[in-house]
């Protein structure tokens, strides 16, 4: 990279860039386009998709968050997110951390039969799932969900976080354990903190994951009452065929979040697809 | 000495933490993910509606079905159609993406985030938003073409079962090829500048560097990328529950679409189960090609 800064100034950058930022334009416009759009009015956007909103319409809006259960379905994006993730982060780095520090054949054979279930796709098993969580008695309770959430997450948590621990040293540990620290002060005062990188990794794709998921969340909480923000969406254009504003509106207030965990984030995003790229 | 006696005090206490630390994890994987895997594989034996509690066995008819039937075959047809449409083009799209990315020499950043920022954006939303560029009487895609005098051209793109498929193949090209950009992005800038640098004094062209020595020093991002979309291109979903339904009648139905609408539209679970089991198989299959290749480069390394 330090050598192209020397290189320069031609016609040729100049073109690059161009097409650039044509690209950019294109990628760009469907997103821009979506929240344009969530200013309009419904006989605005009919009238003429492209032409920009006459003023600062918010009507969509106000309906939305007054007149439907549109803030009840966000609520319930946001717990189901954010329970999942931190029961996530407790259970998978333990359970991760006991298998490499304990390199006994039970746990060589529960570590494959965990990873066995990153070649399983959900569709695979959410018939049976269905019922079952009817017989649980945990359908529409959003309890399901995160269950269902973290045990989908176990195979490709725990691969990442045993990889991460081979490099983590014992030594520290072994001294700690010396001084009578037991095991599990070890674990979340001493480890834990280490592990903060791969933490980072599944918090932003696992969240990203779940605040976007649709199938699972559709099947197992269909009521009112506990539908998530996606749900709530895709019922929305179903209902609202013909009130696209209040639609846009809808992905608008979606994305706002995504968008700002994205430009906060950026770094662990990226660093995320890396670390995704070995999920089959 | 004390060495040995240490090791084997410290074993028998990490058999009893292990225990701990490991059944959270255990319990939850069994009961949520293992336990309906292999109910999935039982019940593809029988008839089951959902609903009634009389489950009747009905050995391999299931599967004898899925052989027999057309709409399980242009399933699968347009599984195929979407899934080398989306490897060729999500790829051949996120390389020309991380090479701009690459080369720009300014707001280099700014252009990535801008690439890859519809990766983040769920299925749902995508969907919708596509569909709506693409609605017949107010869609943007018609407007323009209209304003270009190039009427004639107006289609339904999502109502013509000869353009839904490919509606839904671009609108997801436009999606995901952030993501394969960045594994792309990585592997361009790992490679030496001097290596570029040697080619062009001994009189290679932009084409020829890219042909010669950037394109084979990418193929390991390649291999990851590949695999990975063919895998996501199987799981394709949220678009089409969005954007048609499966529709126009069965034009856009595929592998995992037919899973959901049969058992939950149609309430055939049992036959619902044997097309999941058929849908595990093929990315088992792909899946083991993926190691096999992987493990094969990592030898030629």
């Amino acid at each position: 990279m330090g050598g192209k800064a020397k290189t320069p100034v031609t016609a040729g950058s100049y073109l690059v860039f161009a097409v650039t930022l044509a690209v950019a334009v294109l990628f760009a416009f469907p997103i821009f386009f979506n929240i344009m759009s969530a200013f309009k009015s419904n006989a605005e956007i009919m009238r003429d998709a492209i032409a920009f909103p006459q003023g600062f319409y918010i009507e969509s809006f106000k309906y939305l968050l007054t007149e439907t259960e549109y803030p009840k379905a966000m609520l319930n994006s946001a717990i189901l997110t954010l329970g999942s993730i931190a029961a996530m982060i407790v259970v998978i780095p333990m359970a991760a951390y006991a298998i490499e520090r304990t390199n006994k054949a039970w746990t060589n054979a529960v570590y494959v039969f965990f990873l066995f279930g990153m070649m399983v796709p959900f569709q695979v098993y959410m018939i049976p799932l269905f019922k079952q969580l009817n017989l649980m008695g945990l359908f529409g309770n959003l309890l399901g969900p995160i269950f269902i959430y973290i045990a989908g997450s176990v195979g490709f948590g725990v691969l990442l976080y045993t990889s991460f621990l081979k490099g983590v040293p014992r030594e520290i540990e072994e001294s700690a354990a010396i001084d009578g620290c037991s095991r599990i002060g070890i674990f979340w005062r001493i480890v834990f903190p280490l592990l903060g990188p791969v933490t980072a990794s599944m918090v932003v794709l696992q969240g990203l994951g779940i605040w976007n998921d649709f199938l699972m969340p559709m099947l197992v909480l269909p009521s009112g009452q506990t539908k998530t923000m996606i749900v709530e969406l895709f019922y929305y254009v179903g209902e609202f065929s013909s009130r696209w504003d209040m639609i846009f509106a809808g992905t608008t207030m979606s994305l706002v979040p995504v968008l700002i965990a994205f430009l906060s984030l950026q770094k662990y995003f990226v660093k995320g697809v890396s670390s995704g790229a070995i999920k089959g | 000495m004390s060495a040995t006696a240490t090791g084997k005090k410290k074993n028998q206490w990490w058999r009893s933490y292990a225990i701990w630390f490991i059944l959270p994890a255990l319990i939850l994987y069994s009961v949520f993910v293992m336990v309906p895997t292999f109910s999935s594989v039982y019940l593809s034996f029988t008839s089951w509606d959902g609903l009634s509690s009389d489950i009747r066995y009905i050995g391999l008819d299931n599967f004898k079905e899925i052989w027999e039937s057309p709409r399980v075959h242009n399933a699968l047809k347009n599984t195929i159609i979407v899934a080398v449409a989306l490897v060729l083009l999500e790829n051949v799209v996120a390389l020309l993406l991380a090479i701009l990315v690459d080369q720009v020499r300014w707001l280099r950043n700014f252009f990535r985030s801008i690439f890859y920022f519809p990766v983040l954006m769920s299925g749902i939303i995508m969907g919708f938003i596509w569909m709506i560029i693409l609605n017949y009487n107010f869609g943007v895609v018609n407007q323009l073409l209209d304003m270009l005098g190039l009427g004639a051209v107006k289609t339904d793109w999502l109502g013509d079962p000869d353009f839904a498929l490919l509606s839904i193949i671009l609108s997801t090209v436009w999606k995901s090829s952030g993501y394969y950009m960045i594994i792309y992005l990585a592997g361009l800038q790992g490679i030496p500048q001097e290596l570029l640098e040697a080619a062009s004094i001994d009189g290679a062209g932009k084409w020829k560097q890219f042909r010669h020595v950037t394109f084979p020093l990418l193929a390991g991002a390649t291999t990851v990328c590949v695999m990975l979309s063919m895998i996501g291109s199987l799981k394709l979903f949220d678009q089409i529950a969005v954007m048609t339904n499966g529709g126009p009648g069965f034009a856009t139905e595929t592998l995992t679409y037919i899973i959901y609408k049969v058992a939950f539209g149609e309430g055939r679970q049992g036959f619902g189960t044997a097309l999941a089991i058929v849908l595990f198989a093929l990315i088992l299959v792909i899946s083991l090609i993926q190691i096999r290749v992987l493990r094969k480069r990592e030898v030629q390394m």
